[in-house]
């Protein structure tokens, strides 16, 4: 992604942004294979991240933070993405709770958590998924209990990334047992208070690295752990949670995928592969057209959903959110497509082995996941009713 | 290129593209190449051609305008790529 006339934040500015990516890219690239190799959390990684700010990249910098904006955010995820998809979706993640946190929390919480989070102490994961209830963001099933200013805990988390070596948890429950599903109230737990256990092993196709198994969480916070209203995580989610999620996801995704491409790019004008393709074939053309195409409409959609969250007033308008559940869908979609071309276009040597230093291969796998990690039908099904509601077609043209 | 003229084994290579020059006619080393007939796509096969027959590859910052203006402008993007230390672009 190219830089854009978007105004910088005053702190940090795009030089030190770089030169903090430059910093933890090396350790990514290292790890990334052995990471996917024994579906172990790229715990290096990570450390590289807390050692680098950029896990308070969106904290204000009142609190410590770096005063990063969605633009950063985007950019950062996408250049990780390049080196370890893995790593940079637990990134990715992470920046999608602290946005919640930046916009929701009550002061208090704000003043106790948020520095800690930009001196890169607290890693924090994110619990939604539910059994029973599958993905579905905005019902829960297990129930707050409140006794006096506390709030007790007591949850089944089927898919947690990073879950194990988090320090910190926001986590959907109902907000009373009295409540009902629909009534669903965002908390953040710091893994001190909680009894942690997990369970299952990991053993997933892709997104290895994620170690995104199960974990029981029981425990007791401060009623001031409440991340907006008491059964108001609709108005966090559709406000900062979603958009900021599929804005990040769908920057990691097509941040791999544009890897994978220019790594192909390469191999093709190299001497080597001078010799093994023909870069006269119409066929090869075709097809890196057809997959540099899918990269930049989804590029154009990314930034067109970045000017929405900053721009549109009103998140909530069924433009808007066609659009922004659009973006996660299509990323989802044609970052896949694009590796799945690259694959084939390569071949089973440079494209099909596991070891082939393309590593076309495990990033084909970790896209695979792009399309479940928040269900792309969930979200076609809702677009599927939104367009019913917006009967002129509203493509954003006032703002083209 | 030097000097003197256009390095015949690099000016074999360019004709080939240049759909408008006839073969008896000389290569004017200050004509535009678009006039020559050498369009954008041809400008890509022209590359590798570069690549092929000259054993010359490019850099991506080089393919610009400015350097497939004349046969004297590309001829001199050439010599230089050509005397750069060989990196392989692997
Ligand atoms: C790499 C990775 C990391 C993840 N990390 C986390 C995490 O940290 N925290 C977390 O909470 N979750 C996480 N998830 C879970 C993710 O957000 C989804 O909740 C989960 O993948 C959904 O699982 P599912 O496909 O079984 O369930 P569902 O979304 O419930 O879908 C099940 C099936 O039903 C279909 N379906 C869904 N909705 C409908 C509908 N309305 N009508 C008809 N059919 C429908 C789907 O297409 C699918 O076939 C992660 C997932 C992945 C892949």
């Amino acid at each position: 992604m190219t830089a854009t006339a978007v105004p910088r934040p005053a702190a940090g500015g795009l030089d030190d942004l770089r030169s903090r990516v430059a910093a933890v890219r090396p350790v990514l690239r290292n790890q990334a294979r052995a990471v996917d190799a024994s579906a172990a959390f790229p715990v290096a990684g990570l450390t590289a991240l807390r050692e680098s700010g950029l896990l308070g990249l969106l904290v204000p910098a009142r609190y410590g933070g770096l005063g990063g904006d969605l633009t950063d955010l985007v950019r950062v995820a996408a250049d990780l993405a390049a080196d370890c998809l893995s790593t940079a979706m637990i990134w990715a993640m992470h920046g999608q709770q602290v946005a919640a946190l930046v916009a929701y929390a009550t002061p208090e919480l704000r003043a106790e958590l948020l520095p800690r989070v930009a001196a890169g102490e607290v890693y924090l994961a994110s619990v939604t998924s539910e059994r029973g209830k599958g993905g579905h963001l905005l019902t829960a099933e297990a129930a707050l209990h409140r006794d006096g200013d506390l709030l007790r805990v007591e949850r089944d988390a089927p898919i947690v990334t990073g879950g194990r070596h988090a320090d910190g948890f926001l986590i959907t429950m109902r907000d009373g047992p009295q409540a009902p599903r629909s009534a669903v109230s965002l908390v953040y737990a710091d893994r001190t208070a909680l009894d942690v256990r997990a369970s299952g092993s990991w053993n997933p196709m892709g997104m290895r690295g994620t170690h995104s198994g199960a974990l029981r969480l029981t425990g007791t916070v401060p009623l001031a752990n409440l991340v907006g209203a008491p059964g108001g995580f609709r108005t966090v989610a559709v406000s900062t949670f979603a958009p900021v999620g599929h804005l990040a996801w769908s920057a990691c995704w097509l941040g791999a995928a544009r890897a994978a491409y220019g790594t192909v790019l390469h191999l093709l004008r190299s001497n080597a592969g001078r010799r093994q393709f023909d870069i006269r074939s119409d066929l090869l053309r075709v097809r890196l057209a057809r997959v540099r195409l899918d990269l930049d409409t989804t590029a154009a959609l990314l930034a067109r959903c970045l000017r929405d969250v900053r721009d549109a007033g009103d998140l909530t308008a069924p433009a808007v959110q066609l659009r922004l559940n659009g973006l996660k869908v299509h990323a989802a979609e044609r970052s896949f497509a694009v590796v799945d071309t690259l694959v084939e276009l390569t071949g089973l040597r440079h494209g099909y082995l596991r070891d082939a230093p393309l590593a076309l291969e495990r990033v084909f796998r970790d896209l695979r996941s792009a399309s479940l990690n928040y269900g792309n039908d969930r979200l076609l099904l809702a677009n599927g009713a939104l367009t019913l509601l917006d009967r002129g077609v509203d493509l954003g043209e006032e703002r083209w | 290129m030097t000097d003197q003229g256009i390095d015949p084994a690099f000016e074999a290579v360019l004709r080939r593209r240049l759909r408008n020059l006839p073969a008896e006619t000389p290569l004017d080393p200050t004509a535009p190449l678009t006039d020559l007939g050498l369009d954008s796509m041809e400008a890509v096969e022209l590359v590798f051609d570069i690549e092929d027959e000259l054993g010359v590859a490019l850099p991506d910052d080089t393919l610009t305008g400015d350097t497939f203006a004349t046969a004297r402008s590309l001829g001199a993007v050439v010599d230089r790529v050509r005397s750069e230390p060989t990196s392989s672009p692997s």
